[in-house]
């Protein structure tokens, strides 16, 4: 009976349209199943038997992907009790650990992944220059992976400004005091002064919305952690994934 | 199961036998058991976190003082913190909540007309709570009063409210005054000295 139904269900116009290909019960098919769907295409068409061996990859740079959704997730789930204003988000953060049932667990989940998400993508990029899978054809999607290290590094310090806590406040305080050295472009870099950049129109103002870190420079980091970064890190993943797709897998045959 | 996984982990019969059988589907049972609960265990967690145990909203009970720091008529002192009318009449004392049975507005009290007016859609209430006009279709809610055992002060809780069903009356929609002067909602108290029904005819 369980066939029958199965037969039925194959059948259908609208397993037909979300699928693009029959029931997979020929080689075809099968061969369909990885061809035509977006989660499984990852991997060329044509794999290197040694470039699937575990370990000739770790599979570091997949975990780290896990690891991006998770964060994805459980930041999604933080967000509900969130508020990016300076009298309540370290309440919030505090209700979430204390209070909400299971806010705890979401918290350190989002923190232990991020933590894990910068580790593995080191992890990742040491594991690509030791193999040498830089190498011409696959130099540009190295190239798209340092703009995803850096987009990695600016989340994770965006979201360590949101709990709103000493920590948060003086590492961003640090951070951004930083910046204000930039040359041309920062109060206290060289040739700042001799080109007319003061407190109020260099780059530290710019990133914080204001001279000192405050309730514009924390909702700024929240719209540029919750929305802007997350984003962009998106769109690289996704030619970083076509790329691996299109150029194939490195090492030996 | 497909026949081709069966026969690779055989023995020479190509038939499982029955011990092995009934393993396997142990497994597959406790397996799909173990996603299952799983699946059930979050799904209760995060409908769980949907609902916080704590609430940052404005209050619902008030304590509002004595009886006699309130003088007979409407008595409009809490209605911008805690949207309800203290009125004390003859015989006693209650509150109303200051909203507007149609829609929800806020009515305002006109003194001089002795009657509450909902500014938006012309609602009229009298200073019991009946419908004396406009599209109401139920008279003003009255809240729970109890006084409170250290200090005797009047307690007020705006969400227990008294809802009694109006009878359709040539004057508006009605409820009896006896109807809606009872436990916890009503205070009984005796009049201020110097007040007399010959003058507050509609507290009497």
């Amino acid at each position: 009976m369980l066939e029958k139904m199965k037969e039925k269900v194959v059948q259908t116009q609208l397993f037909k349209s979300v699928f693009r290909h029959g029931y997979p019960d020929n080689e075809l098919n099968q061969a369909y199943v990885v061809f035509s769907n977006i989660f499984l295409h990852i991997h060329p068409v044509k794999v290197r038997r040694t470039a699937l061996r575990m370990r000739y990859t770790f599979c570091l740079g997949g975990i780290t992907l896990f690891l991006f959704i998770m964060l994805a997730v459980t930041g999604i789930w933080l967000m509900f009790y969130y508020t990016p204003y300076t009298g309540l988000a370290y309440k919030n953060i505090k209700d979430i650990q204390f209070v909400i049932f299971g806010g705890n667990l979401m918290r350190d989940l989002h923190r232990f992944a991020a933590h894990g998400m910068v580790l593995f993508v080191w992890l990742h990029m040491t594991r690509v220059f030791l193999t040498g899978a830089y190498k011409a054809p696959r130099e540009f999607n190295w190239v798209v992976g340092v703009v995803l290290l850096v987009n990695t590094l600016i989340l994770s310090w965006t979201g360590y400004l949101l709990p709103w806590d000493q920590l948060a406040y003086w590492a961003v305080t640090v951070g951004t005091k930083m910046a204000s050295y930039t040359p041309f472009i920062g109060q206290n870099g060289p040739w700042g002064a001799q080109l007319g950049v003061n407190p109020t129109n260099d780059l530290m103002f710019m990133m914080i919305g204001g001279t000192v870190v405050g309730q514009n420079a924390l909702i700024r980091f929240y719209v540029l952690h919750c929305v802007v970064l997350p984003l962009v890190v998106t769109v690289f993943l996704a030619v970083h994934f076509w790329r691996i797709r299109k150029d194939g897998f490195s090492g030996p045959l | 199961m497909s026949s081709v996984a069966d026969q690779s982990q055989n023995n020479n019969s190509g038939v499982l036998g029955p011990t092995e059988q009934s393993r396997r589907k142990f497994m597959l049972a406790a397996g799909w058991g173990v996603v299952g609960a799983t699946l059930a265990g979050s799904t209760f967690a995060a409908y769980k976190y949907l609902f916080p145990p704590i609430l940052y909203e404005p209050p619902t009970v008030f304590k509002i003082g004595h009886v006699t720091e309130y003088g007979l008529g409407v008595d409009e002192r809490w209605k911008l913190k805690g949207r309800f009318w203290v009125v004390r009449n003859m015989r006693g004392i209650y509150n109303m909540i200051s909203i507007c049975r149609h829609l929800g507005c806020t009515p305002n009290w006109f003194p001089d007309q002795k009657r509450f007016r909902c500014p938006c859609h012309g609602s009229i209430y009298d200073v019991h709570g009946n419908v004396r006009g406009g599209p109401a279709p139920r008279t003003l809610w009255r809240g729970q009063i109890t006084k409170d055992p250290v200090d005797g002060a009047l307690v007020v809780n705006t969400v227990i409210r008294l809802d009694p069903n109006p009878a359709q009356t040539p004057q508006g929609l009605w409820v009896k005054e006896k109807v809606k002067e009872v436990n916890p909602f009503w205070i009984e108290h005796v009049p201020p000295s110097g007040a007399s029904c010959s003058s507050n005819r509609l507290l009497c």
